[in-house]
C-alpha cells in the first residue's frame, strides 16, 4: 500500500479511507463535533471493545471545551486527557489502517494532517488453557494463546527482571502480523540477537500465519533432517530457555513460540524433569533415548535380521518367528510397511476428524482392523508387536515424531533391501546429517558432540538443582 | 576447512586404525601384540618430532601424503572385498562382481555425502561412532574375561617379531591424515599426539587380547581372527554381539574412507590452489582406481613401508632448532 499522507480536509480524508478500504463493512466511521471542531472516530468492528471505547474515548472527548483549531484540540487531548496508555500519532493512511486493523480507535480532525490512535483492543480471543501438546504433571497448566500481547504478559509475569527485552515488530506485506522478539539482554550472546534479526530481515512473505513459515528463515541448512529451532506452547518452558540465553519469537495468532537455538538433547527434556528426584529423571531421560533409537530402528532391525541375518537370533526366538512368519502371505518388508502405513492413516484420520469421531476411528481401526489383520494371518503377530512398539516409542518424544516417522520408513526399506549393511550406511548418513546441523554457531548435537563435560549434568544425567544453580549455564557455552 | 578439537581428531584417527585391526588377517598371538605395540611406540616417537618441530609441510611432502591417503583408501576397499567372505552383505553373494561394485558405490556415496558436510560435522559424528565402538570393544572384552579360554594367550607364536611389527605399521591408515590435520587442530599438538597413540595402544591391546582368548584354539583355520572373535563372542546368555559388530564395522569403514577423502581433498586444494570444485569426487575416483589395482592383495609389507615412508617424510622438518626457539 502506498504511504500517502493524511489529507487536511476531513471529508476528503474519509472519502480516501473509504476508497482504500473498498467500502469494507467492518470499517466504522463515527462523525461528531467536539470543542467546535468536526472530527471522526474510526475503528474496525469486532477489533475494539465497545464498552471501553464508550467509557474511555467518547465520554471524555465530547466534554471538551471550545477550541480555536484542531491543533489546539489535539494538544488538549494529548496533554489534559489521558484516554489510553497507548496513543501514538499517525501521519499516513498506511499506518492508519495498520493501527485501525489492530484494534486501535483513530481520531481524525478537520484541518489536521495527523491523527491520534487509542489502544482500545477488545477482540474475541481464546482464553489461557492447558497446552494440548506438552503435557506436564507437576508444572503450571497455562499455555500460550493466539494473542501475542497476552503471551508477552505471560512471560513478563514469570520474569520480572528489566533485563528481559521484548521487541514488537510486524512482518507480512498483507497480514502485518505482530511478531515479538524476546531475550534476556544480560544472558543472550550479542551476536545471536543480531543474526536472528538479520535472518528475519529476509522474510518477505505476504502473510505470516504460522511459526512454520518463519522457521526456514531462522534455520540455515536446507538439507537438515532435524529442526535447529524449537517450538513450545508453554510460557514456563520459554522462560527457562530465555534465562539460558536463547532468543524467542512470538507470533500473533499462533499459540507457539519459536526458540533459537535448539539442541537435539532438549527434545528429551520436560519441565517435569526438575520436579522429580534426579535418579528418576535420569532414568526417564535414558528411557527416552532408548525409545528414540527403538522408534527409528526397531522395525528395520527386525526386518533385516529375520530376512538376512537369522543366525543372530537364539534358537527359541528363531523358531517363534519362523512359525509366525510362515503363515503370513506377504513379504516381511511389505508387512512392515503395510502395518506402518495403516497406523499413519489411522493417526492422520484421528487428528483431522472432529474429536468425538476421531476417538471412534481409533477404536475401530485399533481393535477391529488390527485384530482382524492378525487373525486373518495378513500380518504376523511379532511384526505387529515390533511395529506397535516402535510407534509407541516414537510418541515418547512428540517433538521428533515427524522425523522419526519418515526415518522409520526409510530404514525399513533399506534394511529390507540391504540388511544390516544398508542400515549401518544409512545410520552413518543420518548421524553426519545431525552433526552437520548447526545454526548461528551452535552445534545441534552439543553437548554430546562436541563433548562438553559440564553439559552432561543436565543431559546424560540430571544433577540436583542445588548443583545446577551454581553453574549459571548459558547456551553460549556450546558456541563453536 | 574449520578447526577441530584434539578429541575429534583422535576419534577420526582411532576409527581408521581400529578398522585396520578389525581386518587383520592370518594367525595372531601374543607376539602380534608386542609387534603392534612396538610399531605404535615407534610411530609415536617419530610423530612427536613432527608435533614438536613440524611446520607447514612442503609441496613434495603434501604430494606424498596425498598418494598415501589415496593408497589407504584403496586398501580400505580391498579389505572390505576380502572380508566379504565373513561379513555377510545380502546381495553380494548372489551378484559376485556386481555385488561388490554396489557395496563400493554405496560406501563411496555415503562417504561423498559425509565429506560434503565438512570436517567439523564428520569429526563430531566420529566422536559418537568411536564412543559406540569403544563401548562394543569393552563389552566384548568383559564377556571374554568371563567366557573365553585365557590359556590361549600362551599359545606358541607363528610369526616373527618384525613381521608382526610390519602388521602394526600396516594397520595405521590414519597416520597420513594425522600429519595433515594436526595443523587444523586446536590446542597443544603434543597432547593430541599422546592422546592418539595412547588410545590406539589401549584399544589395540584390548581387541587383540579378546581375539586371542576367543579364537586362540582355531586361529590356524581362521582368516580374520578379530571378526571371527566378534562373531563367536556371546556376552549375554541368549544373544550374540554380531549385529552390533556389523554396524560398528560398516560405520568404521565409512568414516575411514571419509577421513581419507577429506584429507585428500584438502591436500589437493593445497597442491593445486586453482582446483576448487569436485575435489572430493576426484579423490574418491583416485581411491577407486587404487582399489582396483590393490584388489585381492593383502600388501602388508607395502602398507607397512608406505606408513614408514610417510613417517620419515613427516620428520624431515626445516631447521628444528630455529622452530624450537620460535616456540
Amino acid at each position: 500500500m502506498e504511504k500517502k499522507e493524511l489529507l487536511p480536509v476531513l471529508d476528503s480524508s474519509i472519502k480516501e479511507i473509504r476508497r482504500i478500504s473498498g467500502g469494507s463493512s467492518d470499517v466504522l466511521i463515527n462523525r461528531f463535533v467536539t470543542g467546535g471542531i468536526h472530527c471522526a472516530l474510526l475503528c474496525c468492528e469486532g477489533m475494539v471493545s465497545t464498552s471501553v471505547i464508550t467509557e474511555l474515548i467518547f465520554e471524555p472527548i465530547t466534554d471538551i471545551p471550545e477550541k480555536q483549531n484542531a491543533e489546539e484540540l489535539f494538544h488538549y487531548i494529548n496533554e489534559e486527557l489521558i484516554l489510553s496508555t497507548d496513543c501514538p500519532e499517525i501521519g499516513d493512511y498506511d499506518t492508519l489502517f495498520r493501527f485501525m486493523n489492530s484494534g486501535f480507535a483513530v481520531l481524525l480532525a478537520e484541518g489536521m494532517t495527523r491523527a491520534l490512535a487509542f489502544g482500545v483492543q477488545g477482540y474475541a480471543a481464546r482464553g489461557i488453557e492447558e497446552p494440548s501438546g506438552e503435557g506436564n504433571i507437576m508444572g503450571a497448566h497455562e499455555g500460550f494463546t493466539e494473542t501475542v500481547r497476552v503471551n508477552m504478559s505471560q512471560i513478563r509475569r514469570r520474569i520480572k527482571s528489566p533485563e528481559l527485552v521484548m521487541e514488537l515488530f510486524t512482518k507480512g506485506s498483507k497480514s502485518f502480523t505482530d511478531l515479538c522478539l524476546c531475550y534476556m539482554k544480560d544472558r543472550v550472546p550479542k551476536s545471536l540477537v543480531e543474526k536472528v534479526r538479520n535472518s528475519l530481515n529476509d522474510v518477505k512473505l505476504e502473510a505470516v500465519l504460522t511459526t512454520g513459515q518463519l522457521r526456514p528463515f531462522l534455520e540455515n541448512g536446507n538439507y537438515e533432517i532435524f529442526n535447529s529451532t524449537g517450538t513450545t506452547e508453554r510460557p514456563d518452558v520459554l522462560c527457562s530457555k530465555l534465562i539460558e540465553g536463547r532468543v524467542a519469537l512470538l507470533v500473533d495468532g499462533v499459540p507457539y513460540a519459536i526458540i533459537v537455538p535448539r539442541l537435539f538433547c532438549e527434545s528429551f527434556h520436560t519441565l517435569d524433569d526438575y520436579a522429580f528426584k534426579p535418579c528418576y529423571t535420569t532414568f526417564i531421560r535414558w528411557l527416552k533415548y532408548v525409545a528414540f533409537l527403538a522408534a527409528v530402528l526397531l522395525p528395520s532391525f527386525y526386518v533385516s535380521i529375520v530376512m538376512y541375518h537369522p543366525e543372530l537370533l537364539n534358537s527359541t526366538l528363531f523358531m517363534l518367528l519362523v512359525d509366525a512368519e510362515k503363515k503370513a502371505p506377504l513379504s516381511i518388508v511389505t508387512e512392515a510397511l503395510f502395518a506402518l502405513l495403516m497406523y499413519e492413516i489411522i493417526r492422520e484420520a484421528g487428528v483431522r476428524l472432529p474429536k468425538p469421531v476421531g476417538g471412534a476411528v481409533s477404536i475401530i481401526s485399533g481393535l477391529i482392523i488390527g485384530d482382524a489383520a492378525v487373525n486373518s494371518g495378513l500380518i504376523s503377530t511379532p511384526l505387529l508387536t515390533m511395529t506397535a512398539l516402535a510407534v509407541l516409542c516414537g510418541l515418547v518424544i512428540p517433538e521428533l515424531n515427524p522425523q522419526i516417522t519418515v526415518m522409520r520408513f526409510v530404514f525399513i526399506i533399506v534394511g529390507g533391501a540391504l540388511g544390516l549393511f544398508g542400515i549401518s550406511l544409512l545410520m552413518c548418513g543420518v548421524l553426519v546429517n545431525i552433526c552437520a546441523t548447526e545454526d548461528y554457531g551452535f552445534p545441534y548435537t552439543a553437548p554430546f558432540s562436541p563433548f562438553k563435560a559440564s553439559g552432561m549434568g543436565d543431559t546424560a544425567v540430571r544433577s540436583s538443582v542445588k548443583k545446577m544453580q551454581s553453574r549459571g549455564f548459558t547456551v553460549e557455552e556450546y558456541h563453536e | 576447512m574449520n578447526s577441530i578439537s584434539r578429541y575429534q581428531l583422535v576419534a577420526m584417527l582411532i576409527i581408521t586404525d581400529v578398522f585396520g585391526v578389525f581386518c587383520l588377517s592370518g594367525s595372531i598371538s601374543l607376539m602380534t601384540v608386542y609387534g603392534m605395540l612396538s610399531a605404535i611406540a615407534l610411530q609415536f616417537l617419530l610423530s612427536l618430532i613432527f608435533a614438536l618441530y613440524g611446520e607447514n609441510s612442503a609441496r613434495w611432502q603434501q604430494i606424498i601424503y596425498l598418494l598415501y591417503v589415496v593408497f589407504c583408501g584403496g586398501v580400505l576397499f580391498s579389505l572390505l572385498w576380502r572380508t566379504s567372505e565373513v561379513i555377510y552383505i545380502p546381495y553380494e553373494g548372489r551378484n559376485a562382481i556386481f555385488g561388490r561394485l554396489i557395496t563400493t558405490g554405496l560406501i563411496a556415496f555415503v562417504c561423498l555425502y559425509s565429506s560434503s558436510t565438512g570436517l567439523r560435522a564428520v569429526s563430531r559424528a566420529a566422536v559418537i561412532v568411536v564412543a559406540a565402538g569403544v563401548l562394543y570393544i569393552i563389552i566384548d572384552f568383559v564377556s571374554a574375561v568371563f567366557t573365553a579360554d585365557w590359556e590361549n594367550i600362551f599359545r606358541p607364536e607363528n610369526q616373527g617379531f618384525f613381521y608382526e611389527m610390519s602388521r602394526g605399521f600396516a594397520a595405521s591408515g590414519g597416520i597420513g591424515s594425522f600429519f595433515v590435520l594436526l595443523e587444523k587442530t586446536r590446542g597443544e599438538r603434543c597432547h593430541a599426539t599422546v592422546l592418539y597413540f595412547g588410545a590406539k595402544a589401549i584399544l589395540t591391546v584390548l581387541i587383540m587380547l579378546t581375539s586371542i582368548s576367543v579364537v586362540g584354539g582355531i586361529v590356524s583355520i581362521t582368516n580374520f581372527p578379530v571378526i571371527t572373535a566378534a562373531q563367536l563372542s556371546q556376552p549375554f546368555e541368549a544373544q550374540r554381539i554380531d549385529a552390533l559388530f556389523l554396524v560398528i564395522f560398516i560405520s568404521f569403514a565409512v568414516f575411514y574412507l571419509t577421513l581419507q577423502v577429506m584429507t585428500g581433498a584438502y591436500l589437493l586444494k593445497k597442491i593445486f590452489p586453482g582446483v576448487e570444485r569436485w575435489r572430493s569426487c576426484v579423490v574418491t575416483f583416485l581411491v577407486l582406481v587404487a582399489a582396483l589395482f590393490i584388489s585381492g592383495r593383502e600388501l602388508i609389507l607395502a602398507r607397512g613401508i608406505a606408513t614408514a615412508v610417510v613417517l620419515i617424510v613427516s620428520t624431515t622438518v626445516k631447521n628444528p632448532l630455529r622452530n624450537s626457539a620460535d616456540k
